[in-house]
C-alpha cells in the first residue's frame, strides 16, 4: 500500500544517496567528522535547499509546498535518520516561521514565504539566559515608538540565531508582563541598523555539536510596525498555538534517530558472534530488539495520528502536541539505552562499527526532549488539561467528526486552518472518547476471527486501565504551582493512553489496506498488520508502562522481530509502512561542491 | 445550583472555583486581585474556560482569564455576555 | 614500608572543584576532556600521593588492605574525573589482582616494585570481536622451547599505548572450555620490538581522557616465566579477580553520581523559574531526593559486596555480579532524572553545569568498559536456583558485613569461588531485617513495604524454582534474565536494611523507607504510593549535607565544595 507521505520521504532519501557510503557528502562518515569539530553542516544544508526541502516549511496557501503535516514530518525524519544536527539546523526555519503562519497577516506571510523560498534561514527567539522555559518572565523589551517599536535585550540558546537572516522574537511589550504583556516580532536582520544588534557566540553542546546554538542581543533596535505578528499582546497565545504544531513535528527527529539506531543495532546483532552463536540468535538479544522496535512503532503511530490531527482535530492539539512531545522523545531515549547496552563497547567507539557510533545518535537525540518545551513543560501541560479530559470522559462526550479522517490513512485530510486552533481542547481527546467504540468493534471482529482474540483481550484491559486512570485524574487536587511528582507520573500514563488509543484506531481503520503484501516492501511488514500483531505488542508495552505487572504478553514478539530484521536487511525503514531507503538504491547523484 | 444572574453571583461562583484550584479558602481570594498574583499559572488559567462554559452554558475564549485577569473583571464580562444572550432571544 | 604511611586524603589533595584557578578543578577537567587528554595535573597529584600504593597489598609494601577501604580512598578521584581515575590506574589494579592471586613470589615482588615505582600495567583481556565472551578470545600463546609465542590483538585496552607492562589473557589450548586460556605478565620493553606494536588510540564518547589503545603481537616470544599461575588457569584466576574489580568499579561509580548530584542541587538553588527557585518546585525536590536515595542504595550494595569479598568469599561471585549489574543502572537512571532538572543547561559543554554533562558521558563508558550488564546477568542466573532453595536454612550474614567500624579479615583472593553457595546469607537476612524495621518504625507504610517485599521474595523464589536448566545459560529467555534483575533488587534491599540496622545512623528510618520504596517500584511499580514526607526528609538531609561540606555517600565524609547563596 503506497502512501503519499512515505513516497515523498523515500524520494528525498533517494536523492540524498546512501548514507553508508563515505564518499556521499551526506553520509554518516561526513556528519561524524563535522560533529568532531563542532562544525555546521553548511554544504549539506545547501543541498537540502537545492532539493527544495524548505518548501515544506511554507503552507500551500502562502505559495509553499506544505499541504500535509505528516508529509513534512516524514520528510524531516529522513533527514534526521542520517543526522539530527542537519535536521535541527535546517528544519528550524519552520519553527521560525510558524508564528506568522498561525498569527500573522497575509502580507506578512507572503513576505516570509518569499524570504524562506530564497533560502534564508529563519530562527525563533523565545528563551532567555535567566528564564529558560519560563517565557512569561522574559526581559527582552519591545517599546512602542511613533514608527513602530524598539527592541532591547537578549535571546540566548537560540538555534540559528547567528546564521538566520530573520528571527521571530517574543518581546515584553507591557512592563507588567503577564499573558497579554508579550508580542511577537518578525525581525529581518538585513533591515536593522548597524550597531543595534549583535550575535552572541556559539555555545558548545553535548550533541548536535555542529548546530548554530547561539544568541542575539538587541540594543534599541528600531523595527517597523509591520514586524509585529498579530495584535499587540497576542505573543504568548500565538507562541502556544505555534508550539502545538512544532511540538508535534518534533517527532520527526526522534523517529529518524530511532530509525538509525535500530538499523545499526539490528545489523550489528546479526553480524556479531558471541558464545558460538550470532548475537541475534540469543533470545535476550531478540527480545531487546523487538522491545525497542515496539516502542518505535508506538512512537510512529502517535506521531502519524498527531500530525494528521493538525488537519482533522485541529482544536485538540493542546492535548496531542503535549503527548507527542513528551512520549515520543522519551520512548526513543529509552530504546536507545536498550540498544546501547545490546551493542556494548562498540556503541561508545567513534570509529569501530559505524562512524560516530550509536553514541553520536544518542547524544544528538537528547536535544529533542529539551528544546521546544522540555519533558516537564509538556507533562505540566497535560496536568493542566486533566479537568477538561475528566469532564469529557465522565460525560461520554462523543468524538469529533474529524476522528475518522485522521485515523483512516486512505481518507483525504482537510486543510489546516489556523483559526481552528484552540489553546484548550474543550472536547478533551477524541482518540480517548472513541475508544469504547473501537474496543467494541475489535471484540466483534474477534468473534469471527479467532486470531484476534489476544488483541481483543488486551484491548479490554486497556479500556479498563484508561477508565481507572481517568478516576485517578479526577481525584487530583493539586494546586497548579505545586504539582507533586506523582501527578507528573499520571500525566505520563495519560500520554501512554493516547499512544495506545492512536495505535488501536490506526490499526482498526487501516488493517485491510496494509495487511496485503506490497510490491515495494517486505512481506513481514504486511504481517505486522495481520492478526493484530503490532497493536498487541504496543498495548502490552503501554499497559506495562502504566504499571500493569501481570501483562507480560510477548507471544507477538517473534513476528515483531521478524519484521524488524526483514526491514533492515532489505534496506527498508523500520516502520509500520513499507519504505525503501537509499542504502538499497544506486549511488548518490550529487557530489560535494568545491 | 444557584442562579447566576448577577455579576455578584457569578463572582461568588468564580471565587469558589479559583479557590479550589489554588487549594485555599474562598475568602482568601480577593476578587479585585489579578489571579496571577496568587500563583495561578497563566497556562493553567486557560482550563477555567471549560468549567465556565459548562456552568453558564456559554462559549468563551480560553484566554478569558488573560483578558479579564481578576474575578470581578471576569464576572463583569460574563454577566454582559449572558445578558446579551437573553436580550437576543 | 614507606608506602604504608597514610598520606592526606585525596579530597584535600584535589581542593575546591569550583575554584577556576584549581589545576584539578572543573575548568581544568573539562578542558582536558575537550582535548581528549588525561588531566596531567591530576596524574601528577596522584603520583605525588603515590596512588599506585593503593593497588599493592600491605605485605608487599603498599597500602591495599581491604576492598572497601580502597573504594573509599579512591572515590574522590572519580568524584572529580572518572577518566582520571580509570586512566591513571584502576586498570593497573585489575591487572595486578591476577598476579596477587596467581603469581609466584618473584612475580608479585616484581609487580609490586613496578607499581610502587609509579609505573602502569595494562590489562589485556578484551578483543573487539568477542566482547565479554572471554573464553572465545583468539589471541594465542603457543609454547616453543622455553618461550611462549604470542599471536593476535588485544583491543580497547586502557594505557596500552603507554604502559610498559601488561597482563595478557591468551589461548594456550585449542580445545574449548574453561582450561583453554592462560595469563601472562609481560614486560613489553623486553619483547623483540619487531614482533609487537601498540595500536592507535580509540576515540570514545565518554572517558575521553583515557588512553584506550591496543596491543598486537606477531610471533612474539615471551619468556615462560611470564606465565601467571598454571597453563590453563587463566579463566579461573581472571574470574576471581573480576569479583574484586566488579565491586571496585561499581563503588567508584558512586563518586560520579555524588558529584553530579551536587552540581544539580547547586543549580536548583540558584535558578529561578516561575517566580521561585527550582529547588522550591516539588518535582525537583522529589527528583533530588530520589537521586540521593539511589546513591545511598548503590553505596550500600557496593559496600556490602566489597566487604563480602573478605567476610563471605564463597558468595563473592554472585554478590559482585549483582552489584556490577544493578549499581550502574541505578547511577545512570539517577543521572537521567537529574538531567531533566537541568533542562537545557544539561546540554551545554560550557558554564557551571558543563561538568554534569561530562559525568553523564563518562558513566556509561565506565560501566560498559569492564563487564557489561548481560554478562553479569549470565553469571548470576545459573547460581540462583541453589541460593533460592537454601534460603530458609541459610545462616545470616555477620553484622560486620554491614558495620563499617568492624575489622575485616585480610583479603584472600584464593578463598573466592567461581560459583556461589551453598547458601545466600545476605538475602536470607531480609525477613528478619524487615521485622527489625517494623519494630523501629510502626507506620502503616512500613508494614505495607515489608509485606510487599516479602511477597516479592516469595514470588521470586517460586519463579526461580520454575526455571529449567535450559533457561539458565546463554540461551536464557528474557523472563529468566529478568529473574536476575529481581534478585539483585532484593539483594540491594537486604544490603540497605543491613546497613541501616548495623551502621551508626540507624535511628533514622526516612532513607531506608525511601530506599525500599524505590527498590520495590523497580520490581512492582505502582503497588505502593510513596509518602511525600520521605522525599522532604531526604531533600532536607541532602541540603544540610551540602551546606556543611559533607558528601552524599553513607560516610557523609568531608568534601571541598560549597553551596553558593
Amino acid at each position: 500500500m503506497r502512501r503519499a507521505p512515505i513516497e515523498a520521504a523515500a524520494w528525498l532519501d533517494s536523492l540524498l544517496g546512501n548514507p553508508g557510503d563515505p564518499a556521499n557528502p551526506f553520509s554518516y562518515a561526513r556528519c561524524a567528522e563535522l560533529d568532531d569539530v563542532d562544525a555546521f553542516p553548511t554544504e549539506i544544508c545547501a543541498r537540502l535547499d537545492e532539493l527544495g526541502v524548505a518548501r515544506h516549511y511554507v503552507p500551500a496557501r502562502h505559495g509553499g509546498g506544505l499541504t500535509d503535516y505528516e508529509t513534512a514530518m516524514q520528510v524531516m525524519r529522513m533527514v534526521a535518520r542520517r543526522d539530527i544536527t542537519v535536521a535541527v539546523a535546517h528544519g528550524k526555519t519552520y519553527l521560525g516561521g510558524v508564528s506568522v503562519w498561525v498569527g500573522g497577516d497575509a502580507e506578512q506571510a507572503a513576505g516570509l514565504a518569499e524570504l524562506i523560498g530564497s533560502g534564508v534561514p529563519v530562527s525563533w527567539g523565545l528563551t532567555e539566559r535567566d528564564h529558560g522555559s519560563d517565557l512569561l518572565h522574559g526581559d527582552l523589551v519591545g517599546t512602542a515608538t511613533p514608527d513602530g517599536y524598539r527592541l532591547t535585550g537578549e535571546k540566548w540558546l537560540i538555534n540559528n540565531a547567528t546564521r538566520g537572516g530573520a528571527i521571530c522574537v517574543l518581546a515584553r511589550t507591557s512592563p507588567a508582563g503577564g499573558p497579554r504583556g508579550f508580542s511577537l516580532f518578525l525581525v529581518d536582520k538585513t533591515r536593522l541598523a548597524a550597531g543595534t544588534y549583535r550575535h552572541l557566540p556559539k555555545v558548545l553542546t553535548h550533541g548536535i555539536r555542529g548546530a548554530d546554538i547561539s544568541g542575539i542581543e538587541f540594543a534599541d533596535a528600531p523595527i517597523g510596525t509591520s514586524a509585529l505578528v498579530g495584535a499587540p499582546g497576542t505573543g504568548a497565545e500565538t507562541v502556544l498555538k505555534g508550539l502545538q504544531l512544532t511540538r508535534t513535528l518534533c517527532a520527526a527527529l526522534s523517529l529518524g534517530g530511532a530509525d538509525h539506531a535500530l538499523a545499526t543495532a539490528t545489523r550489528f546483532a546479526s553480524e556479531r558472534r558471541l558464545y558460538g552463536r550470532r548475537l541475534v540468535d540469543l533470545p535476550a538479544a531478540r527480545h531487546t530488539l523487538a522491545t525497542a522496535y515496539t516502542d518505535h512503532l508506538m512512537a510512529e503511530a502517535l506521531a502519524v495520528v498527531g500530525t494528521r490531527a493538525i488537519h482533522g482535530l485541529t482544536d485538540e492539539m493542546s492535548v496531542l502536541s503535549a503527548a507527542v512531545k513528551y512520549l515520543v522523545p522519551t520512548r526513543v531515549e529509552g530504546l536507545m539505552v536498550m540498544l546501547r547496552k545490546l551493542m556494548g563497547a562498540r556503541s561508545l567507539l567513534r570509529d569501530e562499527y559505524e562512524p560516530g557510533g550509536l553514541a553520536k545518535v544518542e547524544r544528538d537525540h537528547r536535544i529533542v526532549s529539551l528544546f521546544d518545551g522540555n519533558t516537564l513543560v509538556n507533562l505540566h501541560a497535560l496536568v493542566n488539561l486533566f479537568p477538561t479530559l475528566v469532564r469529557a470522559h465522565q460525560r461520554g462526550t462523543s468524538p469529533a467528526a474529524g476522528l475518522a479522517a485522521v485515523t483512516t490513512l486512505t481518507e483525504p485530510l482537510p486543510d489546516w486552518l489556523p483559526e481552528r486552533q484552540s489553546l484548550v481542547s474543550r472536547r478533551g481527546s477524541s482518540l480517548l472518547l472513541g475508544l469504547p467504540a473501537v474496543a467494541a468493534e475489535i471484540t466483534a471482529l474477534a468473534a469471527d476471527e479467532p486470531e484476534l482474540a489476544p488483541l481483543a483481550a488486551l484491548t479490554g484491559r486497556f479500556l479498563t486501565a484508561v477508565g481507572d486512570l481517568h478516576q485517578r485524574l479526577a481525584a487530583v487536587r493539586s494546586t497548579p504551582m505545586d504539582v507533586p511528582k506523582s501527578t507528573f507520573v499520571l500525566a505520563g500514563h495519560l500520554a501512554c493512553c493516547l499512544a495506545g488509543a492512536a495505535t488501536l484506531h490506526l490499526w482498526l481503520r487501516n488493517r485491510a489496506a496494509f495487511a496485503a503484501d506490497s510490491a515495494d516492501g517486505v512481506p513481514e511488514t504486511a504481517a505486522l498488520w495481520r492478526n493484530g500483531i503490532w497493536p498487541q505488542a504496543v498495548l502490552s508495552r503501554v499497559l506495562g508502562a502504566m504499571h500493569d505487572r501481570t501483562c507480560r504478553q510477548t507471544a507477538c514478539y517473534p513476528a515483531m522481530f521478524d519484521a524488524l530484521a526483514s526491514q533492515v536487511s532489505a534496506d527498508c525503514l523500520p516502520s509500520l509502512f513499507d519504505c525503501r531507503l537509499a542504502e538499497g538504491r544506486r549511488q548518490p547523484s550529487w557530489s560535494m561542491p568545491c | 445550583m444557584p442562579t447566576l444572574d448577577s455579576t455578584t453571583a457569578i463572582a461568588g461562583w468564580l471565587t469558589s472555583r479559583v479557590a479550589s484550584y489554588l487549594d485555599t479558602a474562598p475568602d482568601e481570594v480577593d476578587p479585585d486581585q489579578p489571579l496571577a498574583d496568587y500563583g495561578l499559572d497563566s497556562v493553567y488559567a486557560l482550563s477555567l474556560c471549560g468549567e465556565i462554559e459548562d456552568e453558564l452554558n456559554l462559549t468563551v475564549e480560553p484566554t478569558l482569564a488573560w483578558d479579564y485577569p481578576t474575578v470581578n473583571a471576569m464576572a463583569g464580562y460574563l454577566h454582559g455576555e449572558l445578558a446579551g444572550r437573553v436580550a437576543s432571544q | 614500608m614507606v608506602h604504608a604511611v597514610l598520606t592526606a586524603d585525596l579530597e584535600s589533595v584535589f581542593g575546591d572543584p569550583f575554584d577556576h584557578a584549581n589545576p584539578v578543578g572543573h575548568d581544568a577537567v573539562l578542558a582536558a576532556d575537550e582535548r581528549s587528554e588525561p588531566l596531567v595535573a591530576g596524574e601528577q597529584a596522584l603520583d605525588a600521593w603515590q596512588a599506585n600504593a593503593e593497588f599493592v597489598p600491605a605485605e608487599l609494601g603498599g597500602r591495599l588492605t581491604t576492598v572497601d577501604a580502597l573504594v573509599r580512598r579512591l572515590r574522590p578521584v572519580f568524584r572529580r574525573d572518572a577518566a582520571l581515575g580509570l586512566g591513571y590506574g584502576v586498570t593497573s589494579l585489575m591487572a595486578a589482582l591476577n598476579v596477587w592471586s596467581g603469581g609466584t613470589d618473584a612475580q608479585r615482588k616484581q609487580l609490586a616494585d613496578t607499581l610502587l615505582d609509579g609505573q602502569r600495567v595494562c590489562v589485556a583481556y578484551h578483543e573487539l570481536a568477542h566482547g565479554n565472551d572471554v573464553t572465545a578470545n583468539e589471541m594465542r600463546a603457543v609454547r616453543r622451547g622455553m618461550s611462549l609465542v604470542l599471536d593476535g590483538r588485544k583491543e580497547v585496552i586502557n594505557n596500552a599505548g603507554r604502559a610498559d607492562h601488561a597482563v595478557v589473557f591468551a589461548r594456550t589450548d585449542e580445545r574449548a572450555g574453561g582450561r583453554s586460556h592462560s595469563l601472562l605478565l609481560v614486560d613489553l620493553s623486553e619483547l623483540p620490538a619487531d614482533r609487537w606494536r601498540r595500536l592507535p588510540r580509540y576515540r570514545t564518547m565518554g572517558l575521553r581522557g583515557c588512553h584506550l589503545g591496543g596491543l598486537e603481537f606477531h610471533g612474539c616470544p615471551a619468556p615462560e616465566s611470564a606465565l601467571v599461575g598454571d597453563v590453563g588457569a587463566g579463566a579461573d584466576i581472571a574470574l576471581r579477580s573480576f569479583q574484586v574489580s566488579r565491586c571496585v568499579t561499581a563503588g567508584l561509580g558512586v563518586g560520579v553520581l555524588d558529584a553530579a548530584l551536587f552540581t544539580v542541587l547547586r543549580f536548583a538553588r540558584g535558578r529561578r523559574l516561575y517566580g521561585r527557585t527550582v529547588a522550591q518546585i516539588p518535582h525537583a525536590r522529589s527528583t533530588l531526593a530520589g537521586a540521593f536515595t539511589d546513591l545511598l542504595i548503590a553505596d550500600s550494595l557496593s559496600t556490602v559486596a566489597a566487604r563480602s569479598i573478605h567476610l563471605l568469599p564463597a558468595n563473592g561471585a554472585v554478590y559482585a555480579a549483582a552489584t556490577k549489574y544493578l549499581v550502574p543502572l541505578l547511577l545512570e537512571q539517577a543521572m537521567d532524572e537529574l538531567a531533566v532538572i537541568l533542562g537545557a543547561r544539561f546540554y551545554l559543554r560550557e558554564g557551571d553545569q558543563a561538568i554534569f554533562g561530562k559525568h553523564f558521558r563518562d558513566l556509561p563508558a565506565l560501566s560498559i568498559g569492564h563487564a557489561g550488564g548481560v554478562s553479569c546477568q549470565l553469571t548470576m542466573l545459573p547460581q540462583l536456583p541453589q541460593l533460592a532453595r537454601s534460603l530458609d536454612r541459610a545462616a545470616q550474614a555477620p553484622t560486620a558485613l554491614f558495620d563499617d567500624s568492624a575489622e575485616l579479615p585480610k583479603l584472600a583472593l584464593d578463598a573466592l569461588r567461581l560459583r556461589s553457595g551453598p547458601t545466600d546469607p545476605v538475602l536470607a537476612g531480609l525477613p528478619d531485617l524487615l521485622t527489625a524495621l517494623r519494630r523501629a518504625d510502626r507506620t502503616e507504610d512500613t508494614a505495607a513495604l515489608a509485606a510487599e517485599l516479602l511477597a516479592e521474595l516469595a514470588e521470586l523464589r517460586y519463579d526461580i524454582a520454575a526455571t529449567t536448566p535450559h533457561d539458565l545459560g546463554v540461551l536464557a529467555p528474557p523472563a529468566a534474565l529478568a529473574l536476575t534483575e529481581r534478585y539483585a533488587t532484593l539483594l540491594a534491599a537486604a544490603a540497605c536494611l543491613g546497613t541501616w540496622r548495623h551502621r551508626r545512623r540507624s535511628g533514622d528510618t526516612a532513607w531506608i523507607r525511601l530506599a525500599l520504596h524505590r527498590l520495590l517500584a523497580r520490581s512492582r511499580p505502582g503497588v505502593l504510593v510513596q509518602p511525600a514526607e520521605l522525599d522532604e526528609a531526604l531533600f532536607t538531609e541532602l541540603t544540610e549535607r551540602a551546606a556543611h561540606g559533607q558528601d552524599f555517600c553513607l560516610d557523609a565524609g568531608r568534601v571541598h565544595r560549597q553551596l553558593v547563596d
